[in-house]
């Protein structure tokens, strides 16, 4: 008996099962498609794809996806409203738990990068500024990443979502570390900044209780968009020599040159916005009514 | 006649890779199918022809520049290049092969006795080719070391005859954002320019590099033809040169346009002074895990420190 209790305790903490200890799908094919990265990562290293500087180049693909699962993490409590999902929570955790193992795997790799010279490492993050921030993120991540357990949000009660909230704070200083690492080229890091403002500008919607409605989301992808480009320009203004002008300008190339090249990160973060908005329209026709229907009647 | 004039069946350069289409887009569009179908072109142009200057390869090795660091690995070197005019990233092999380096020439222009435009294949028989085992260093604080094929760069200041204003050498690389899609990118300053002072120009160590471990070049390295000054960050080894200027101006350089405050124009390499976001005490050697102490002119200074006597107002390692 004792036994069967312990297994369905552990059955529930598996990262492919809910909380009754059933497998999940959405927690399966998330749990799997957070390894995939690292997996793939592992092969090329194994494969010897990683170029003439592998561990450098760990470095920038563990960060890469950090950022990219940190903005996946944000956009859960937004979805699961907007498409009215509530299953999407279930995923959330696990999600920002996969942010903090990128970003050790991450810190570890820059260690082993940096030869385990101590007095570099600790004085490079001491004396850059990009990697001071990253890793003031990186102890967030762990504070948040401890903090997540049952137990804690427990023990922690109305503290912990204050706690919590420190994410929005950690993902800038993350969006910021990415931007600043870079040489020249922030068309990643911007795409990643012009997805974190489109996540709150549907927190600001929500708090500010305005109706949701597909031209509001329209207009928030477009908002989202110009956003993107005014940050793109900013940076470019404030951090090197280009024309201002010049990058701003770039965006309407899609207009006159519609290829490939032409597409910046304001185009998709738009994009992004514009798909939202659809799949919301689309959910909200689909699942109505909203709450009743899917309540079982001996409930 | 090694001097080339063009020739009637040769495009001048402005023509085969027009800087409209990167100036101005809609020019592009209203050019239309002619240069669309001329797109499909440079893909085929990438040299599978046997390279026309194989025979002067190996060259005889320069014995008075030796290394005390070990050689980098042929393949470490060749798969991990800065080349923005094909992709931000270092893996830009494949994309760099559609640049089509022939026919190449080089023009020459500015404070020169007499202007002249020479043949690449003509150029590098006229001029002694040599090895050389030379440090690199890049800006990034990696390194290598590597044996270039190329001829001194003094020699062929001398073949240009400058006039006596001339004060600096400008080089620039080629301009086509059809084969290289960097420069599609509008707002950098392209096409990838670079200097150097007459005095760094004429010193010894500089080389216009045709070659690497006893072969041409291939096209990720800058070919057919580009610069290395090894006491210098890597940046300011121009790749694929098409055209050498002797002016009386200090040239604009392509990374003082992007961010003059990080890639300055001297930027001679010196462990004591880090890059805003990085140091540059010590490097990591490319193909492997190991970190060297990086050195003041990156082990050159007894050929080159003697250069800056006077302009210690300047910011010499940025
Ligand atoms: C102690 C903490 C950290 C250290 C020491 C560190 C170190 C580094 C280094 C050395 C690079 C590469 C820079 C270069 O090659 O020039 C880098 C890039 C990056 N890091 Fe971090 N980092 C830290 C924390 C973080 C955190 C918390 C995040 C994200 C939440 C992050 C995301 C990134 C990203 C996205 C890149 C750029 C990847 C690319 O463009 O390919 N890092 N970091």
């Amino acid at each position: 008996m004792r036994s069967a209790t312990v297994n369905a305790a552990l059955r529930s903490w598996l990262p492919w099962t809910d909380r009754q200890g059933r497998f999940s799908q959405l927690r399966g094919a998330t749990f799997a498609l957070l390894l995939v990265p690292a997996l793939m990562l592992l092969y090329a290293a194994w494969m010897h794809q990683l170029g003439s500087k592998p561990w450098t180049e760990a470095i920038h693909q563990t960060g890469t996806w950090a950022v990219r699962f940190l903005i996946a993490t944000l956009a859960v409590s937004p979805f699961r409203r907007l498409f009215d999902w509530g299953k999407l929570i279930g995923i959330r955790r696990m999600l920002g738990l996969a942010v903090l193992a990128y970003v050790l795997g991450h810190l570890t790799l820059y260690c082993i990068d940096m030869a385990f010279n101590w007095g570099l490492i600790v004085s490079e993050i001491a004396k850059r500024f990009y990697l001071t921030i990253g890793f003031v993120a990186l102890l967030g991540l762990v504070a948040l990443g401890v903090t997540s357990t049952d137990g804690m949000i427990r023990r922690l009660g109305g503290k912990w979502q204050k706690l919590h909230n420190l994410v929005y704070p950690i993902a800038v200083l993350g969006l910021v570390h990415f931007a600043l690492q870079s040489k020249i080229d922030v068309t990643q890091a911007v795409l990643m900044s012009g997805l974190f403002v489109l996540l709150m500008l549907y927190r600001g919607l929500y708090r500010w209780k305005l109706t949701i409605s597909i031209p509001v989301l329209i207009g928030a992808a477009l908002f989202a968009g110009l956003a993107t480009a005014v940050i793109e320009t900013t940076w470019y203004a404030l951090t090197s020599g280009v024309s201002a002008r010049l990058v701003f300008e770039a965006n309407a190339d899609i207009l006159t040159y519609p290829e490939f090249a032409s597409v910046r990160p304001a185009h998709w973060v738009a994009l992004a916005g514009l798909v939202v908005a659809l799949v919301h329209g689309l959910r909200a026709r689909t699942s109505r009514p909203p709450r009743r229907a899917r309540q079982p009647a001996t409930a | 006649m090694l001097i080339k004039r063009p020739a009637g069946w040769e495009m001048p350069e402005s023509q085969a890779t027009p800087e409209s289409v990167f100036l101005n887009r809609r020019q592009l569009m209203a050019a239309g199918a002619g240069l669309i179908a001329g797109a499909a072109l440079p893909g085929l142009a990438a040299a599978d022809t046997p390279d026309p200057t194989l025979d002067l390869y190996p060259a005889k090795r320069n014995e008075a520049y030796k290394l005390d660091v070990p050689l980098t690995a042929a393949e470490d070197a060749a798969n991990y290049n800065n080349f923005y005019e094909f992709g931000m990233t270092k893996d830009i092999v494949d994309a760099s092969r559609r640049l089509a380096t022939r026919p190449w020439s080089i023009q020459v222009e500015g404070m020169v006795e007499k202007p002249f435009e020479i043949g690449f294949d003509d150029l590098v028989r006229k001029l002694p080719l040599e090895e050389r085992l030379y440090r690199f260093r890049c800006v990034e604080a990696w390194a290598m070391a590597v044996p270039w094929t190329g001829v001194p760069l003094a020699a062929f200041v001398a073949l240009a005859k400058p006039l006596s204003g001339a004060k600096y050498i400008r080089f620039e690389t080629f301009m086509n954002p059809r084969v290289a899609p960097g420069q599609s990118q509008r707002w950098y300053p392209w096409p990838y320019t670079e200097g150097l002072t007459i005095a760094e120009a004429t010193n010894e160590l500089p080389l216009l590099v045709t070659g690497i471990y006893g072969k041409p070049l291939p096209t990720q390295h800058g070919a057919p033809i580009r610069l290395i000054t090894p006491w210098k960050y890597g940046f300011k080894s121009v790749k694929s040169i098409r055209k050498i200027s002797f002016v009386a101006e200090r040239p604009k350089t392509f990374w003082e346009g992007l961010q003059s405050s990080e890639y300055g124009f001297w930027a001679n390499v010196n462990p004591a002074v880090p890059h805003p976001r990085w140091s540059q005490a010590s490097e990591q050697v490319l193909g492997s895990r190991d970190r060297r102490p990086t050195l003041i002119f990156n082990g050159y200074g007894e050929h080159v420190a003697g250069l800056y006597k006077g302009l210690e107002n300047e910011r010499l390692f940025m």
